[in-house]
Parts: C-alpha cells; sequence; structure tokens
C-alpha cells in the first residue's frame, strides 16, 4: 500500500496535531489513536523512516505504513525549565527526548515516567500514548519494563 | 573546477547600525541606514547597485525605501547561512555578468515586536521548524542545541564548566568594544555556574540575546574596488553542507552541523589549511556550537573543544582568536552578519581593543534553520582576506 493510497483512505478521519503541515502523516496519527506505532518503511530495502518521507535510496514508491515494535533507546534529551509556551506551562520541568526506535528512526518526543536524573544515553525505552483533549493521541515514551 | 580565483571577489563597503535592544526602529529602516553606511564606506552611490538580495523576508517594499534602482532584487532564507550564501549569490551574479555591485542586506528588530512572518502574521518560535518536536515543547533554539550539548556531554564529558568558558571568553572580547551587550559588563565563570537553567544543561549564559540591527554589505569584483576609495576584504574560498546529510546518517547530534563538505571546498578554493587562519568568527547562539565547530574545522579533536576553549586558546593571544567582538552570545545578533562584521573589522585592523595583530586571514561561519528535525539546515563557510 502506497502513501498515498493510505493517505486517501484515511482522509478526516480525526483531528491531527497541530504540528501537521499537511495529511502526509496522517495514518500514523490515526494508529495513534488506536494506540499502535507506525514508521514509514521502504518495502525495497526494509529502511525505516519518520515522518513520512522517501527512500534516500530508493525513492517514494514503495513507501508503506508498517507496525513497529513501540521500543527503542534514548539519544538524547533536554529538560526544559522555561516554558515558552503557555500549552506547556503546567509540565515545567520536562523531558523533550531523542529516541531512536529498534527500526531505526529517530524521534522527537518526551519522556515520562523519568526523573532526569535516570537518564542516560542508551536507555532502553518503550511507547507510552497519551490521549488528549482535542482527541489527539501523542506518543511519549518511558523507561522499558 | 569552477573559474572562481581567490580574491577575484570581495567585500567592499560595510555598513552597521546601531546594535541593541529597543532601538525603537523598524526593520527596513535600520536596513536604509546600513545602506547608506555601507556606501559611505565603500566610496559607492546609490545607483551602483545594480543588485540587491535581501535576507529578511519582508524586502519587496524595502527597495523603494531604500531609494534604490537594481537591475534585480529577491530574498534567500537558509537561515543563519543565509548572510555567507548571499554573499556566494552576489559573487555569482557578477560572475553571470547580472551585475557589478550588489548589495546584501539584512535587518531585524525582534525586541521591538516587529518579528514577523512574510504573510505579514506574528513571527512565532516554530518558525523555522518542521516535524512534531513542538508538539512535546520542544519549542525555540536554545532546546534543539541543549540536544547537541547533553550528548557531547555523555560521549566526551563536556561539562557545564567547559560550556561557561566559551561565554566567559566571549565575553571578555565584548567587555572592551563599546556597542556591544557585553560591553563594560565582564561575567565569570561563576555568573554562568549561578545563572538559571533554561533547557537543561544550557544556563541563561549559554544562550545570545536577541538584538535589533541593520547589516548591509556590498560586493563587487577586487579590481573594481581597488579604483575606489576603500578598504576591500576578499572572498579566498566559500563552502556550504546540509545538515541532513546527517540526519540520514544517524550522525546528526554527534555532529552539530555539516562542516566537512563546507570546509573542504571553502578550504580547498582558498588554498588554506587551519594552520593559516588567523581569527575564526564562528556562529555561536549558544555556547555548545563553537565547541563543536571547533572540533569539526579541526582547530582540536573531537570531544576536546570544552578543554580548549577552557585552556584560553580560543582568547585573544591564544592559538586561535574567536569570536573577537563577542560574537552573537556577547556581541549583537544579526544572524551571520555578526561573523561577516567581525571579520571585516579584524582584516582592516579595526577591532579596536580586540584587534588580533597581523590578521590576514579570516573564517566566517554561518548556519541556521533551527528548531527542524535534524536541528540546523545550511552550514556555509567564508574565507575572507586583506587584498594583497
Amino acid at each position: 500500500m502506497s502513501a498515498e493510497t493510505s493517505t486517501e483512505t484515511d482522509a478526516g478521519a480525526g483531528p491531527l496535531p497541530a504540528g501537521a503541515p499537511d495529511e502526509l502523516d496522517r495514518p500514523f496519527w490515526e494508529a495513534c489513536r488506536r494506540h499502535e506505532l507506525l514508521v514509514h518503511r521502504c518495502e525495497v530495502c526494509g529502511r525505516a523512516y519518520w515522518p513520512a518521507t522517501c527512500c534516500v535510496e530508493h525513492g517514494g514508491d514503495a513507501m508503506a505504513w508498517v507496525p513497529a515494535a513501540g521500543t527503542g533507546t534514548l539519544h538524547t534529551w533536554t529538560v526544559y525549565h522555561h516554558a515558552y509556551t503557555a500549552q506547556h506551562a503546567d509540565r515545567v520541568p520536562y523531558i523533550v527526548a531523542v529516541v531512536r526506535l529498534d527500526e531505526g528512526p529517530f524521534v522527537h518526543t518526551g519522556l515520562v515516567d523519568c526523573p532526569p536524573e535516570a537518564c542516560r544515553v542508551g536507555l532502553p525505552v518503550e511507547v507510552v500514548f497519551e490521549d488528549r483533549a482535542d482527541g489527539t493521541t501523542l506518543p511519549y515514551f518511558r523507561p522499558a519494563g | 573546477m569552477t573559474g572562481f580565483r581567490p580574491g577575484q571577489y570581495c567585500i567592499a563597503g560595510l555598513g552597521v547600525t546601531e546594535q541593541g535592544r529597543h532601538l525603537g526602529l523598524p526593520p527596513r529602516e535600520l536596513r536604509r541606514r546600513a545602506l547608506e553606511a555601507a556606501l559611505a564606506d565603500a566610496g559607492l552611490t546609490r545607483a551602483d547597485v545594480d543588485g540587491y538580495i535581501g535576507t529578511s523576508s519582508e524586502m519587496f517594499e524595502d527597495l523603494r525605501h531604500l531609494g534604490l534602482a537594481p537591475r534585480f532584487g529577491y530574498t534567500m532564507q537558509t537561515g543563519g547561512a543565509t548572510p555567507a550564501w548571499s554573499i556566494i549569490n552576489a559573487m555569482g551574479a557578477i560572475a553571470m555578468g547580472q551585475a557589478e555591485v550588489v548589495a546584501c542586506g539584512y535587518a531585524s528588530a525582534p525586541t521591538g515586536g516587529f518579528l514577523r512572518r512574510a504573510d505579514g502574521s506574528a513571527g512565532g518560535y516554530g518558525d523555522f521548524a518542521y516535524g512534531y518536536g513542538g508538539e512535546y515543547g520542544l519549542i525555540g533554539a536554545a532546546g534543539a542545541h541543549a540536544l547537541h550539548a547533553r550528548r557531547h556531554m555523555e560521549r566526551y564529558g563536556t561539562t557545564s564548566r567547559h560550556l561557561g568558558a566559551v561565554a566567559v571568553a566571549a565575553r571578555s572580547h565584548a567587555v572592551d568594544r563599546p556597542g556591544t551587550v557585553g560591553y563594560g559588563q565582564p561575567i565569570t565563570i561563576e555568573d554562568h555556574q549561578a545563572s538559571r537553567l533554561i533547557v537543561d544543561p544550557l544556563r541563561l549564559l549559554d544562550c545570545c540575546r536577541d538584538t535589533d540591527g541593520g547589516v548591509v554589505v556590498l560586493v563587487t569584483t577586487t579590481e573594481r574596488a581597488r579604483d575606489l576609495p576603500c578598504r576591500p576584504v576578499t572572498v579566498l574560498g566559500a563552502g556550504s553542507g546540509h545538515q541532513l546529510r546527517n540526519w540520514w546518517s544517524g550522525e546528526v547530534w554527534d555532529l552539530h552541523d555539516d562542516v566537512a563538505p563546507a570546509k573542504a571546498t571553502a578550504f580547498g578554493q582558498a588554498g588554506v589549511t587551519v594552520d593559516d587562519i588567523d581569527v575564526a568568527q564562528i556562529y555561536d547562539p549558544f555556547t555548545i556550537s563553537v565547541i563543536m565547530q571547533l572540533e569539526a574545522y579541526g582547530f582540536c579533536g573531537p570531544g576536546e573543544g570544552g578543554p580548549f576553549v577552557e585552556s584560553g586558546a580560543t582568547r585573544v593571544g591564544g592559538t586561535i582568536p574567536t569570536n573577537t567582538g563577542g560574537g552573537q552570545h556577547s556581541g549583537f545578533y544579526c544572524t551571520g552578519f555578526t561573523a561577516i562584521c567581525e571579520a571585516v573589522w579584524q582584516l582592516r585592523g579595526e577591532g579596536g581593543a580586540t584587534q588580533v595583530e597581523g590578521a590576514e586571514v579570516a573564517l566566517v561561519t554561518g548556519h541556521g534553520g533551527h528548531g527542524g528535525i535534524q536541528n540546523t539546515s545550511t552550514h556555509a563557510t567564508l574565507i575572507l582576506g586583506v587584498d594583497r
């Protein structure tokens, strides 16, 4: 199933996060609502990506949204002590993390259930979904196990 | 290889307005004043300017307000690499016979509420971002750079005090340079350590401050400039690389920028090595940026940037005087023009209290496009020199 096909199939099914520039990542966000994590994978070489993209080796013809294990490792992180927007003010201090999924791609996310002093490069993490009042669901990560 | 010859083109005029907070002037007025200063500096008139490259989005009104009648005008946007790229574009336009003198102009007045998007709406922290980091509160350039800083600390043992050494060095240069934000206001490593955490590990004194101000540089051939009452600063080489290369390779947080191809092209054109660089003007919105670029350019080894700066090597009198005007951190924030201005001043011997004696070859770097999934976008290198 091509990215184009899945976009048409799922278009309009539910709200997208405010940061969504268009419909191209909709299959990912619809899956999140079902508490499933997807990656965008090239079916020629198996390389996985996020967000929606085309394969740097094989172009966009063979890209498909496929389930991810929902596990990965902490690659780097920062702890926000300053609230730049009202939306995030009540979370301060909060951790913004880069997780490397076991399938390969980097994911910008939030790290929860983890004190900053427990953070380390390579920490095994797993996905946890947060259903938000606006009808979107956001994947966060927490220490695995 | 291109037909470019090192030193063939030059910056014939540099116009810099007052730089600081709450100047109360809109950007186009700052650009007008910068243009007039640049024309006076070069000994040129408005009629000589036959090309205009804007590095801000709102320039179409500029040409009328600036009183220009060029043959072309356009804007560019590749973040903090835009000023270097505007000079590269100017040289290309001259090489193609489209102009003899190109003005590259910039001004911003963020502290005056003049931050605007191209469509006129108020600008925001996520303007140069893509991806979904903002959903998780990854807002602003500081957070994106903190991800690099944290990983550098984890990999190499870099400490907050190493970051602070960059801030103290920058301030030590600005403190004797009138017109900078750090003028007359020295800081110590203890001040840095006591400043509040913004985005751990970056503290307040790891971050530059937005300032208002404008800059125009006039680019022409060195041959033409020699007939003018100006002191041309020549372009010996230019290069560029894009951080997406490191995003695809998985090294995007191990490398601050894609310096390697930028350095190879620029240094190759100029025929220089790092040993030939007399002063380095490095794009420094945050302290970690200096450490990681010093490493990437080879002034020190990978992971050695913190101790290298702490040793005093980047101070005036050290092995590679860096950001001799205080940089963006303690000088003024004019995106990539901050480094270009200071390189021009150093090569003309106009560096005041922090002039590096005998400076003949300067490295200028720029990068930008903050907050996107791979942090920075284009990295640009200029090697500038004195006209011999």
